[in-house]
């Protein structure tokens, strides 16, 4: 079944690991993964001004360009671009006038073909009825967890891992709606569904540091570390994400925590598809666990010898 | 023509009303116009027609000119009316051939052009002229008054209302949803400002109310519907089933011994449990068990029966069935309460999730000394005595954003009280409050919760807390104290929410049937919010305590004595007046087709099923005219605002 799929920047350069993994699961739950064509960067922030209509043409036209190749859903897995994907959608939906104006301007956009060199103009504008969706909602909703674990061939059973929403799965609620803010558990839902045992832990929702990594990079060494600090207290082995910068703070800059922190000795940090695709079957080497700060392959239960496959 | 056939003489009084109307409206010329305008028979202009010597001008105008009816032109019916329908009877005119001209709100206030302001007046007031050329004299309805009072709820504010009708010589009905009256007053542990025991100034007003003479106590009963008008409701109540007979229980508790069904209970908040058949605490009023099917193994004595085998008074009937029955009554009393709004609302608190982060009202029951802890301040964990308490305020107040735009106004006091009663039993610990603001508008209020401050020792820190978890058994608060603008972390043994207080669950239902307008939160509304404090825009209806808005016990009180001073004031009438104003029905013109019985919002009107026509209750139509407007053969004619008055005052207005 064809899906289109966004991956966004981040999963072709820095998480090369998440977009594999995520092709290598949906390859084996059915479905083929599609990427609209000529895509560009979602913007990563949505704007937060009331009139920055700039901010708000890529993302559109990203929707635009899976409406016209016969799409009704794309499906992210980056938590940054599915925020910027659906809330961009939710304005669209509710401002006609801003709807209209961001047509207005996305209709001379130019189109090149690379090797003819023709030139398409005057799009038709976008009607905001894509269906912006977080693979783990599709996986809910649409695959079904029932087909998810019947699939499964790895048992993952005993494998204590702590969900970490961070910020943008989750909030602003009103126009994300992904779960309940306060008390989510669609992470939870499709951890179990692995076979995974769920560890809650009171950090789940706050903030990794975000961008602070790169303005105060104090700041956020300190919330990354209260995160892994709270889910390893709980009893987990290993956090569970989908933020490629959730994963940079966690995992990447472990070194600065533990540069900072002694008690700390580093935590395996996981994305929620290597998680899925492991579960699933798939090959050691289609997950980039060698891209890992701290290696996660002990706790996954990964040794040198040769694994094998039920 | 009025109805002698004689030609009306109208007399037209156009008010300054200082320059309300006189800046924007020419006055003057209003008068003028007027005057020989067809059946006027005079018009003047005045500073301030409501005035003495205005009132004098009219009463003498009336009686010189011989007027047969007259047009005031000042403004708004709602507040003059009546003034100038009294001085219309006192130079022995109807009061029904009175008719206001409203040229204030609906043309001075809003108009800014004096020309077309001044001709929009003019035609005001021709329109007015036409309407009271063909206005009857009419009477008002009189009705009878049933003098018993019905009080719903039976907390402090149902209960001072009781005892205020009953003393005031009237019988009263107090009907309580629960096992026993009390309410929320007597689970909480002493009151603050000046720490009574709640328990030992509540019970013996519920004991007053059981013994008076003039009250009946309905507990375990509800209000089904209420139907009829002020003076003569029709009320419908239902008995739930007991399953005890409290006459004969005699409290012995062998019963509840033998009960194997535990469930948690309600009186302690869920702190502490009871029996499926209980008594909800030793004072209860009335003194009797109840059997609480829901949690009862079921009514068959082959299942269990084990309470009724052992009763020796036999007080237990398993075959109690519900009962409805009808109680006529002359005034309602509202006083249904609150709640408090829930915690799983604010899931960053870990209401939910924590046993340790409790409500208020929770912390009450820890607190008192009839409750679960015997009064010893313990945690619901683990029964240890926390050192560090941490008390949030506004949880779920002043948050327009997520929760409750309003202050819920006893939480400021209450959690001053919470801070202080827990030190005085914990002298060692450590209480901290976080706020907002603090409000303590109060008489002794303010001296309450600096005494707090400062002989008690309680840390107040101005901030919100932004989350609380679990680490180890420690509870730890993260918030932020704006006075330094640090972030704060600390740790603590228990969190003591103050919950927002929000209408009571479910009461919407029971609102509609009885015709009571909410606000936009739930609370009951006041027919004035100044002048009519106590009274329902529904006649008949009061309304005392929470249920009208968050309140504390002294206000409480005096709402709820001041409900029944209204009752009073009700009951002292011989015969209740109805305005005539209603909209019969001309039978000979009705088809039966019924559209103006589904269009009346009282219930007025029913179709006659042998004869096909429509009966009108004179009593409980209000004259509002939807069925009028509706009635498609003209049959439905509402006095002094007919079809014809209508068309009549159309056509003054099109014309030039």
């Amino acid at each position: 079944m064809r899906l289109h799929y966004y991956p966004g920047c981040t999963l072709k350069d820095k998480t090369t690991n998440l977009d594999d993994s995520t092709r290598e699961a949906m390859k084996i739950l059915g479905y083929e993964l599609v990427e609209p064509e000529g895509w560009t960067c979602c913007g990563a922030e949505f704007p937060l001004t009331e009139e920055k209509i700039v901010g708000l043409t890529a993302p559109t036209r990203i929707l635009r360009q899976v409406e016209l190749e016969g799409g009704d859903k794309v499906v992210t897995t980056c938590a940054f671009c599915f925020n910027v994907l659906k809330r961009t959608n939710e304005a669209l939906h509710r401002d006609p006038l801003k709807r209209k104006r961001i047509n207005a301007y996305l209709k001379d956009d130019i189109k090149i073909e690379p090797l003819s060199k023709k030139k398409t103009t005057d799009f038709p504008e976008y009607s905001g009825h894509v269906w912006v969706l977080h693979l783990m909602e599709f996986i809910r909703n649409t695959v079904g967890y029932d087909h998810v674990r019947s699939l499964i061939k790895r048992d993952l059973k005993g494998l204590k891992v702590a969900p970490y929403y961070g910020c943008r799965l989750l909030r602003p609620a009103e126009e994300v709606g992904i779960d309940m803010p306060d008390n989510p558990h669609i992470f939870e839902e499709f951890l179990e569904n692995l076979g995974c045992q769920v560890v809650d832990f009171p950090f789940k929702q706050e903030c990794c540091g975000s961008y602070l990594s790169a303005s105060l990079p104090n700041a956020a060494t300190e919330a990354s570390y209260q995160v892994l600090r709270s889910a390893k207290l709980n009893g987990a082995d290993m956090l569970a994400l989908s933020c490629p910068l959730c994963y940079y703070n966690l995992d990447r800059r472990q070194d600065r925590i533990q540069e900072k922190y002694l008690d700390f000795n580093g935590f395996p940090v996981l994305f929620f598809t290597q998680l899925l695709a492991w579960a699933l079957g798939a090959e050691e080497k289609i997950l980039g666990l060698d891209q890992h700060y701290y290696d996660p392959r002990p706790a996954l239960g990964i040794t040198d010898k040769a694994e094998v496959v039920s | 023509m009025n109805g002698n056939g004689k030609k009306k003489k109208i007399g037209v009084f156009v008010c300054h009303c200082g320059v309300n109307i006189a800046g924007v409206v020419d006055v003057e010329r209003v008068a003028k116009e007027l005057e020989g305008y067809e059946g006027v028979e005079f018009s003047t202009n005045y500073v301030y027609m409501c005035s003495e010597p205005g009132q004098k001008m009219i009463l003498d105008e009336i009686k010189e000119k011989e007027l047969d009816s007259i047009i005031i032109a000042a403004c708004s019916p709602t507040l003059h009316e009546k003034t100038f329908q009294n001085v219309a009877e006192l130079a022995g005119l109807n009061p029904y051939q009175i008719e206001i001209a409203n040229i204030r709100e609906q043309n001075s206030w809003v108009h800014a052009d004096k020309e077309r302001a001044t001709k929009k007046a003019i035609k005001i007031v021709k329109s007015m002229v036409e309407k009271v050329l063909q206005n009857e004299n009419l009477e008002p309805i009189q009705v009878g008054v049933s003098r018993r009072a019905l009080v719903i709820g039976g907390g402090i504010s149902g209960i001072q209302a009781a005892l205020d009708i009953a003393d005031h010589g009237y019988e009263v009905l107090l009907v309580e949803k629960n096992p026993s009256i009390g309410g929320h007053m007597i689970q909480l542990s002493e009151t603050f400002p000046t720490l009574d025991c709640s328990q030992c100034i509540m019970t013996p007003k519920m004991v007053e109310a059981s013994r008076h003479p003039k009250i009946k106590i309905l507990t375990y009963h509800e209000v089904d519907s209420i139907s009829g008008f002020v003076g003569n409701f029709k009320a419908k109540i239902r008995k739930k089933p007991r399953y005890v007979d409290a006459d004969a229980c005699t409290l012995c508790g062998d019963c509840e011994e033998v009960c194997p069904q535990v469930v948690p209970d309600e009186f302690n908040m869920g702190l502490s449990f009871r029996k499926a058949i209980y008594l909800p605490f030793p004072q209860a009023v009335p003194g009797t068990y109840t059997l609480d099917i829901e949690n009862c193994l079921g009514l068959l004595p082959i299942r269990c029966g084990k309470c009724k085998d052992v009763c020796d008074v036999n007080a237990i009937d398993y075959d109690e069935e519900e009962e409805i029955f009808e109680e006529e009554v002359g005034a309602v009393v509202v006083a249904t309460g609150y709640d408090l709004y829930t915690m799983d609302h604010l899931g960053e608190y870990g209401g939910e999730k924590y046993e340790d982060v409790v409500n208020g009202l929770e912390f009450e029951r820890i607190l008192s000394a009839s409750g679960p802890t015997g009064g010893v301040v313990r945690r619901p964990s683990d029964g240890k005595i926390p050192k560090n308490v941490v008390f949030i305020q506004c949880c779920g107040s002043r948050d327009t954003e997520h929760h409750n735009p309003y202050c819920s106004k006893i939480c400021c006091m209450y959690t001053a009280k919470h801070a202080m009663l827990y030190k005085h039993r914990v002298p060692d610990g450590n209480a901290t409050v976080f706020y907002i603001d603090v409000r303590t508008g109060g008489k002794a209020f303010e001296e309450f919760y600096q005494r707090t401050i400062e002989e008690d020792s309680v840390l107040y820190m101005r901030g919100k807390v932004s989350k609380v978890y679990k680490e180890g058994d420690k509870l730890i608060v993260l918030g932020v104290d704006t006075l330094t603008g640090q972030k704060v972390e600390m740790e603590a043994d228990m969190v003591v929410l103050a919950m927002s207080m929000v209408k009571t669950e479910g009461i919407e239902e029971l609102l509609k049937k009885l015709k009571i307008a909410t606000d936009a939160n739930g609370w009951l509304a006041e027919a004035h919010p100044k002048l009519r404090p106590v009274e329902s825009l529904n006649a008949g209806f009061f309304l005392a305590g929470c249920a009208h808005g968050p309140k504390d016990i002294p206000e409480t009180v005096s709402q709820a004595s001041a409900a029944a001073a209204k009752v009073g004031d009700l009951f002292a009438q011989d015969v209740l007046y109805h305005a005539p104003t209603i909209v019969p029905v001309i039978e000979e013109l009705c088809s039966g087709c019924g559209i103006c019985v589904t269009m009346c919002p009282y219930g007025a009107r029913e179709l006659d099923p042998i004869r096909k026509v429509v009966k009108v209750n004179e009593v409980l139509c209000e004259g509002c005219g939807a069925c009028a407007a509706a009635c498609p053969s003209g049959a439905a004619q509402q006095r002094n605002q007919t079809d014809n008055q209508i068309f009549s005052m159309v056509k003054a207005i099109l014309k030039g």
